[in-house]
């Protein structure tokens, strides 16, 4: 069996590794979100109002989180079309800061047990029990993680190689050739940030049963800006990106423990000196593609 | 009516700090093109320098206010060199995420001077408040606004009046253009991100120096209040940055008045989503030209 401490760190990069591909979604739509953290809230929320207070089963409630975070994700994309750059950025930040402060003055409990269970304002939503009722351990709550992050970043595989993945890149590099090309723009401009919310979703719900509680503290404007970061660093040429830079970011830290004190120091630096030189993160369109061709050489040479 | 007129006054006190911030914010972002989210971390090395010689030396007020200023000079170059000018034009995403690296690198810093949650600052006067017929007026809120209008002037001066102000405004307008006509860009870069990094000191000891006390939070507040300002107001202009700040402080007072606080800054974002989705060029920002809105159309 794995030490209990290595599984908590690889179920919460696991966790974050969803905020980070749904940063990235709207990245390669050319669109800078600072408040991916709202639709992660959300669902995390929802699915654990419905796990906690309503007795449902976790997957149902992981749906209808994610479901939500997609609405939600749609409604804004709908709100912001015309915004572009820094407008965009500024006005996801807005509502994701709304989000966190309704959830500050939101109380919904009901009693069970003899006990309120339910998001209490600032004081937060405890005893989100569920996988300690259904003994789920914490290996295989990482197992499950890790699984439906794999189907996820599958998906993202299938999809790049798609139609689908192809306009939304186009999106990214020029609109107006888009909608030159006869696609509706505005149709594939509210479906990547559904699917970015959805995506976020998934992570938030499975946080909210991870961690067991919440509060709107958590869900600021830093836990954005780090999925965002990690899109980028990471690359943006392939959806293997956003976990690199999850794996470097947490994995590094968690790796130098003995620089403990000065790690972000020594962290910050070298993002910033890696920027300087890939200004498109680790594996950007360039180095997949050079990637890709050398396989293909490799492979029809060993033939 | 007399708490309504009341909260206008404070408002528009506690606005000129944010409109300092949001000044260092358009003015950078015109020049560059680019967003730099350090821009708060680096005024809170500086407070924090600052805040260690007030603790360790009793050093006096205006000691404090030079070692902000300086130290938040610096490390706005030392982000300049690194985020900025290192990274080639074009990739703005790459700078943006790279201040932010520096942001974790500053903030750990911070806390490396002074390992505490808040540390206390020196009071910038020690005056009664000023009573004018009903309405009353902190001495240190008086302070910030008239330092704040004089700044004001300065920049306007600086960039409407000189050589250096013109090759900003040149630059803004038309980087290509400035570099045919002999400018330097890189220079006007960064002394433009030097001169905006000085004011943002100031600003930052003028709005701890009335709270008296700071904390590592104060860098993601400095970097939010400040874009949340330039945004109410219009990207990219002086008087939208100084009108953007004015509001922003006077919603912020109103609906802590009249809403409480949980609700100050919900109200805060609640009018900059609005503004943003309404009126994209904010409230005072220039119409947009028929081509901007033509290919806004069609997108």
């Amino acid at each position: 069996m794995m030490d209990e401490y290595v599984v908590s760190v690889i179920s919460n990069m696991g966790m974050i590794s969803f905020l980070a591909l749904s940063a990235y979604m709207l990245l390669l739509t050319g669109e800078i979100s600072f408040g991916q953290q709202a639709y992660f809230a959300i669902s995390a929320y929802l699915s654990a109002m419905a796990t906690a207070m309503w007795g449902w089963p976790l997957w149902a409630g992981l749906l209808l989180g994610a479901a939500a975070a997609a609405f939600a994700a749609g409604l804004i994309g709908v709100l912001t079309l015309r915004l572009r750059g820094l407008y965009f950025s500024i006005a996801t930040l807005a509502f994701a800061e709304m989000v966190r402060l309704l959830f500050v003055n939101f109380h919904y409990q009901v009693m069970i047990d003899g006990e309120p269970v339910g998001p209490d304002g600032a004081e937060g939503f405890r005893d989100i029990r569920w996988i300690f009722e259904h003994n789920v351990s914490a290996f295989e709550y990482m197992a499950i993680i890790l699984a439906v992050l794999t189907v996820v970043v599958t998906l993202f595989f299938i999809a790049e190689r798609s139609r689908l993945g192809s306009i939304f890149r186009m999106l990214g590099e020029d609109p107006l050739l888009t909608e030159l090309q006869g696609l509706n723009v505005i149709r594939y401009k509210v479906l990547a940030s559904c699917l970015s919310g959805f995506i976020a979703g998934i992570g938030g719900a499975f946080y909210a049963h991870f961690a067991t509680y919440l509060e709107p503290q958590i869900f600021n404007v830093m836990l954005g800006v780090h999925g965002l970061v990690y899109g980028l660093i990471g690359g943006l040429g392939t959806a293997l990106g956003p976990l690199i830079g999850v794996a470097l970011d947490i994995g590094f830290l968690e790796a130098v423990r003995a620089i403990q004190g000065y790690r972000m120091i020594v962290f910050g630096g070298l993002v910033a000196v890696l920027l300087i030189f890939m200004p498109r993160g680790i594996l950007d369109e360039e180095r997949v593609h050079w990637l890709r061709m050398t396989w293909r050489r490799w492979r029809n040479a060993a033939r | 009516m007399t708490d309504f007129i009341q909260n206008c006054i404070d408002g528009v006190m506690i606005g000129s700090g944010y409109a300092l911030l949001a000044i260092g914010f358009t003015v950078v972002f015109g020049v560059l093109r680019r967003l730099n989210l350090a821009y708060g971390p680096s005024i809170m090395l500086g407070a924090f320098v600052g805040a260690l010689l007030y603790i360790q030396f009793q050093a006096q007020l205006f000691t404090v206010a030079i070692a902000t200023v300086i130290v938040a000079t610096l490390t706005g170059m030392y982000v300049e060199r690194l985020c900025f000018w290192a990274i080639r034009r074009g990739a703005a995403l790459a700078s943006m995420v790279s201040s932010f690296a520096i942001w974790m690198q500053l903030e750990e810093m911070a806390v490396i001077i002074l390992p505490e949650r808040t540390y206390p600052f020196p009071a910038l006067t020690d005056l009664a408040p000023i009573h004018i017929g009903p309405y009353f007026l902190r001495s240190e809120h008086l302070t910030m606004f008239v330092v704040a209008v004089l700044l004001v002037i300065v920049v306007h001066t600086v960039l409407y009046r000189t050589r250096f102000g013109l090759a900003v405004r040149a630059v803004s307008e038309n980087p290509d253009a400035a570099r045919y006509m002999g400018i330097n860009i890189d220079a006007v870069m960064f002394w433009a991100f030097a001169m905006v990094s000085a004011i943002g000191g100031i600003a930052g000891f003028l709005i701890l120096a009335t709270d008296q006390q700071v904390t590592p939070y104060f860098g993601l507040w400095a970097t939010f209040k400040g874009l949340i300002a330039m945004m109410l107001g219009g990207m990219g202009s002086l008087p939208g940055a100084i009108l953007g700040g004015l509001i922003l402080g006077i919603v912020e007072t109103q609906s802590l008045w009249y809403l409480g606080n949980d609700y100050r800054d919900l109200s805060a974002y609640f009018l900059l989503f609005l503004v943003l989705i309404i009126r994209p060029g904010g409230i005072f920002g220039h119409a947009l030209s028929e081509r901007e809105r033509a290919a806004l159309r069609r997108v």
